[in-house]
């Protein structure tokens, strides 16, 4: 067969979004390195925190502070990190329930061994130098003792 | 046998440049709990959700039907995405209410919405192809051509693009949900705004707009609120191709055919005697004189007499467009789902200032795509 024409296609635009309320007021607690979730229909605490309710599709309202410390409750050793991820160096992502939170939330803990991860573990978030009320302020998260 | 399908209760956002202060999902849930609040209903009620929207690329939210699901309050229920381009609005409702005339639900809520102000919809329609020159040309570049003809074919006066303009912008300051609330609109104003894709001028064009619509679509046996409902009369979509040898692009068969099957199930012969008022997506000035013609409202070659006399006007005897229509409010997936409500609102008597005495049959259209996409219904104030 002979050849056909090929090109790249390149597609790219600048989009922007709107948080919304909720998320809004979850950046800025970020930004001063505190976490807040929201109070769902069934009394459990969402965080990250939604506009609406998963069960009943109410506007949620009630935001409850949680910890900056909590529990991992699955994770996986990434071996090689890439370029944009967290951290340059072996990680795992995992999942986190904060103290006082009925949901995880995903971010990276900074273990050092794939060793020293565990589920159960108990984790704290190591915040940023700078007060960005978005989610760069959490660098990452690391063992509650270290 | 089908069952009998009617508009319970319609919920509309504010149409704005930018709505910087919600989220996607806050948007459309303005007016879906408009729409509840109308119907007198609340989520629970609520069997199913339709919604609708422009193409993914022009906000960049791949499946925004995942991500928009508690929103709608669609945790356990069926819920689904439509997509016709700019008839979407349209096509969505009829989906919705085709679930219901099928028998399959009793309430179904519908959506459709656009957040133009996080993205750029020209942008997306006029993206540059590997081996093409880049037109940058957009819907308007893309209609100009066809309005040219039109007016070649119709002998119709250069004015009448202006005068449909104004008319729309005048029916605007009547709605508050309007995007543009143009005080100062007039002949001059328009017709020495910008000429952006000639024969179009700047002022002859719809406004990007942030926007959603939603609505209540339910059985006859689970009707409910205050107000009687707008009964679907007759519903109707068609498609064709966007190319292809002897296709008519001012006059194209797919809308000639809607209309003739949703005139047929409405049991409409006469439709600019026997509709009282229509909502008829017109984003370009001369699509009004060029629908009236696709519609049947008037003979081939004539439409524009239809504006040029006044009869399209809110106090004509065929008004099109009280709300001042896609050219005064244009949040894309939402416009066709706009006209399919203000037809409602008028049925249902809840148009406010732009309120049209005695509305018994209201005609709801919208168009998508090169002008191949379909979607139109028939609401009615007596149950079919």
């Amino acid at each position: 067969m002979s050849d056909v024409l090929r090109a790249p296609h390149a597609i790219e635009y600048t989009y922007t979004r709107s948080v919304g309320p909720v998320i809004d007021r979850f950046f800025a607690g970020l930004g001063e390195h505190r976490f807040q979730g929201i109070k769902g229909s069934d009394g459990k605490v969402i965080v990250p925190p939604t506009e609406y309710d998963p069960y009943t599709g109410e506007t949620l309202t009630e935001f409850v502070d949680v910890g900056d410390v909590g529990v991992v409750t699955s994770w996986a050793w990434v071996t090689d990190p890439q370029p944009g991820q967290p951290l340059d160096r072996p990680f795992a992502w995992a999942l986190i329930k904060l103290d006082g939170a009925d949901t995880s939330m995903l971010h990276a803990v900074d273990a050092g061994d794939e060793s020293k991860m565990s589920t159960g573990m108990r984790v704290k978030a190591r915040w940023t130098e700078d007060n960005v009320p978005d989610m760069s302020s959490i660098a990452c998260f690391e063992a509650e003792a270290g | 046998m089908a069952e009998r399908v009617a508009i319970t209760g319609v919920g509309q956002t504010k149409y704005d440049t930018k709505r910087a202060d919600v989220s996607i999902a806050g948007l459309c849930r303005e007016a879906a709990v408009r729409a509840l609040e109308d119907a007198s209903v609340t989520w629970n009620d609520i069997d199913a959700v339709v919604i609708g929207k422009a193409p993914d690329m022009f906000e960049g939210v791949v499946m925004p039907e995942l991500y928009l699901a508690d929103a709608m309050g669609a945790t356990g229920k069926p819920m689904m995405r439509v997509h016709t381009a700019g008839s979407v609005g349209g096509s969505t409702a009829l989906v919705a209410a085709g679930l219901v005339k099928a028998g399959i639900h009793k309430r179904v809520l519908t959506m459709a919405f656009e957040k133009q102000s996080e993205s750029d919809a020209m942008w997306a329609l006029a993206m540059r192809i590997p081996f093409q020159p880049a037109l940058v040309a957009g819907a308007g570049g893309y209609f100009a051509p066809h309005i040219r003809a039109y007016i070649r074919r119709s002998n119709a006066p250069d004015h009448i693009g202006i005068l449909v303009a104004v008319k729309d912008r005048q029916n605007a300051l009547k709605n508050p949900y309007a995007h543009l609330h143009l005080e100062d609109i007039s002949y001059e104003k328009v017709a020495e705004s910008m000429m952006i894709w000639d024969p179009l001028r700047y002022l002859e064009s719809c406004p990007s707009s942030d926007g959603a619509c939603a609505m209540v679509v339910a059985a006859e046996d689970s009707v409910s609120g205050d107000r009687a409902p707008a009964w679907f009369a007759g519903t109707a979509m068609r498609s064709e191709a966007t190319q292809f040898a002897g296709r008519d692009q001012v006059n194209p068969q797919a809308g000639k055919d809607c209309a003739k099957e949703v005139y047929r199930q409405a049991g409409i012969s006469d439709p600019r005697r026997e509709i009282d008022a229509a909502e008829i997506y017109v984003p370009f000035s001369w699509y009004e004189p060029m629908w009236m013609e696709n519609l049947f409202f008037a003979p081939e070659g004539e439409g524009w007499k239809m504006t040029d006399s006044g009869a399209t006007a809110i106090d004509g005897d065929m008004p099109i467009n009280p709300s001042g229509g896609v050219l005064s409010s244009n949040p894309i997936g939402a416009s066709g789902m706009i006209r399919y409500a203000e037809a409602a609102m008028q049925i249902r008597g809840q148009a406010g200032e732009h309120q049209i005495d005695g509305v018994r049959t209201a005609m709801g259209h919208a168009y998508g795509g090169g002008a191949q996409f379909y979607s139109m219904c028939i609401l009615t104030k007596d149950k079919p």
